[in-house]
């Protein structure tokens, strides 16, 4: 598109030379160069093909960028993919030691990330023996964190014990999902390292 | 523990209580054999005190004069209610003035059965009314005691009250106890949506239920101060679980400035009135704490480690303190009791290793050595009240409860009863249990209660109060 600008001016500069010539109006001068009709063609290629280029580099932008937001969107979920608990335990499970490793990178790649871990507990129990059964939890999910060297200030920590679950229903299932720490990005962006450091 | 053992042990006795007056009795069972899987180690089933005869009082029809005619049925009405709650008295059915006159006749009254008699006469003061009470010893054939008290207009917020500290002094007349009639419960409530908690009140006879929050988030745990002028509690209104404290006169609001880290949750009074105690969980270490309300300073540390301690109440005196901690496993959280300053932690919940116990929600009695909590055995068990006899370390653990749900019990200012949430095939709500006696009422019905506290007296030097017992 930037081409086109330049050509115009061009052509119109040449037209209006031959158009002032000599005092005796000559006759017209065999055409010697390119018809108008060529000009033009040969224009609209030379534009036709830029556009081309720039639709192709912007194709490949857009992929680029489709990858990075993918990539975001991927590390966003892993980031804020919710860790469960066994009954009554704070302790970290296999599964969710598994979950919380995925994590580690992405908060070291995003050093301005900031997290909110909100903690939970089934609905049995005392409601709030089940507050401090949530402080323990969001507390074990930070200590293993902080255990790979992400520092304790980038995480706040809430637990709403049993008072507000996930699955409103009272069996092992709904027990099971409602044992849970969650997480927010509070603040910051996820960091995508460039596709060409990524292998 | 087979049937038959079970069946003997309810009908142990637990122990004495001296101050009480005790003509003697059994225990009555309050409800059918459990499942075996709900014994609770060294727990007795029984009643915290042994059954006292309850004596016959009747009404007599409350008179008016000066424009007291009308409201006089409705204050007799609220009194009567009052004492038949107090599950110390037989309350007499109303009988109509044509059939018992207008002059006392003790013989009558004493054909009809009625040991005591209470009248009472409501007269026009200008604002409000002057209602004039006398007990009489119907098998003596004399007053026992008399007092006026100052009664407000029918439509004031504080009719009722009035009336309930009229029924209080009645029961320090007869029995030289404090009552519980003038006192409120405070608790949170969940939505119908199930998306927030509001802090409520209700009077102790179940009227008057009001929302005293407004903060369209989870607010729970209320605790009452001394004087019964403020409550504290634990609102998560700024995105954390933070205390604060209302003034029920002013509606000011304060909020504990939060030092370090953590939930900031379960807050109670001391008896002084001026501090708080409440449990800071979570981060690097989990611990109770004490506050200065007063001088608004002095965050003092009181227990703690890498377990989570929780829910701490005070002794009448302040010098002890009962709380919840999970310091055996966070499957078994326990009761223990400890010096209010810190110190030494005693188990006092029937804890056996290896058995799945879970004992939470303590509260220690406005009047003695008791410490209530609830708990259950294993994690599909049923929650019971238990009471702890503190005096001897809770040597002596009496369970109240058989029948359903059982949860998160608070203490009457009588000492006697206890307010939980109960849960029943016929019925859930806030339910009120008399330990001497077993009787359980249901006091709220239907509402989806999920903490409370039971209020102090406000019956003691009321402003309301002219002062009765002779004149």
């Amino acid at each position: 598109m930037r081409m086109r600008g330049i050509i115009v001016p061009v052509v119109a500069a040449l037209v209006l030379t031959a158009a002032c010539g000599g005092k005796e109006p000559p006759a017209p001068p065999e055409p010697t160069g390119p018809t108008q009709a060529e000009i033009d063609a040969a224009e609209q290629a030379r534009a036709d093909s830029t556009v081309a280029a720039e639709e192709a580099q912007q194709a490949e932008i857009d992929a680029a960028n489709e990858e990075r937001q993918e990539e975001m969107q991927r590390l966003r979920a892993t980031l804020t993919e919710m860790v469960h608990f066994e009954y009554d335990m704070a302790d970290i499970t296999s599964e969710s030691e598994r979950a919380l490793r995925a994590k580690v990178d992405i908060l070291r790649n995003s050093p301005d990330i900031r997290i909110r871990l909100e903690g939970h507990a089934d609905e049995r129990g005392s409601n709030e023996y089940n507050q401090a059964l949530g402080s323990a939890r969001t507390g074990s999910v930070r200590d293993f964190l902080t255990g790979f060297g992400i520092s304790a200030s980038r995480f706040a920590m809430v637990s709403y014990g049993e008072e507000r679950p996930l699955v409103n229903r009272s069996d092992e299932s709904a027990w099971a999902q409602n044992r849970r720490v969650e997480f927010q990005i509070t603040a910051g962006e996820i960091h995508v390292s460039d596709p060409d450091d990524r292998q | 523990m087979t049937t038959e053992t079970n069946v003997m042990r309810r009908w142990m006795r637990i122990w004495t209580m001296p101050a009480l007056l005790l003509v003697g009795g059994l225990l009555i069972p309050v409800g059918p054999a459990e499942a075996q899987d709900e014994d609770f180690p060294g727990v007795t089933l029984g009643l915290l005190y042994e059954t006292a005869y309850q004596p016959a009082l009747a009404l007599k029809p409350f008179g008016g004069r000066l424009g007291g005619e009308g409201p006089a049925a409705q204050v007799e009405a609220i009194i009567g209610r009052d004492l038949r709650y107090t599950d110390r008295l037989q309350v007499m059915d109303s009988l109509p003035e044509a059939l018992v006159g207008g002059d006392i006749d003790y013989g009558l009254w004493d054909q009809l059965g009625a040991v005591w008699l209470l009248s009472g006469q409501l007269e026009g003061a200008g604002e409000g009314y002057v209602l004039s009470v006398e007990l009489h010893d119907v098998v003596y054939g004399e007053v026992r005691n008399r007092g006026r008290f100052r009664i407000p207009d029918v439509e004031s917020p504080d009719f009722r009250l009035a009336v309930h500290i009229v029924s209080d002094a009645v029961v320090r007349w007869l029995f030289d106890e404090p009552g519980m009639a003038a006192s409120r419960i405070a608790f949170s409530r969940r939505s119908n949506d199930g998306q927030t908690q509001e802090i409520y009140l209700v009077d102790s006879d179940g009227e008057n239920l009001r929302r005293v929050t407004g903060y369209g988030d989870i607010t729970m745990s209320p605790a009452w101060s001394p004087d019964g002028k403020r409550i504290s509690y634990v609102s998560y209104k700024s995105g954390f679980s933070r205390i604060y404290e209302l003034n029920l006169d002013t509606g000011a609001e304060w909020a504990l400035e939060p030092v370090r880290e953590g939930d900031y949750i379960t807050p109670t009074y001391h008896p002084d009135g001026r501090h708080i105690a409440f449990s800071i969980s979570g981060g690097a270490q989990s611990g109770l704490f004490s506050f200065d309300l007063e001088r608004d300073c002095c965050f003092s540390h009181l227990s703690g480690g890498r377990w989570n301690d929780l829910s701490p109440t005070y002794s009448p005196d302040g010098r002890w303190m009962a709380l919840n901690s999970n310091r055996l496993g966070t499957g078994t959280p326990q009761i223990y009791v400890m010096p209010a300053g810190g110190g030494e932690a005693d188990l006092i919940s029937p804890y056996l290793h290896g058995q799945e116990g879970y004992y939470t929600s303590p509260d220690w009695s406005p009047v003695g050595d008791y410490v209530a909590f609830h708990g259950r055995i294993g994690r599909y068990g049923r929650y019971q009240i238990l009471v702890a006899q503190v005096s001897d370390r809770g040597r002596r653990i009496t369970r109240l409860t058989e029948e359903g749900n059982n949860e998160d019990p608070s203490w009457a200012p009588d000492g006697r009863h206890l307010v939980f949430v109960g849960r029943r095939d016929w019925g859930t709500g806030l339910m009120v249990v008399d330990t001497a006696t077993g009787n359980i009422r249901l006091l709220l019905r239907g509402l989806d209660i999920r903490t409370l506290e039971w209020g102090p007296s406000l019956g003691i030097d009321g402003p309301e109060t002219l002062r009765g017992g002779g004149f």
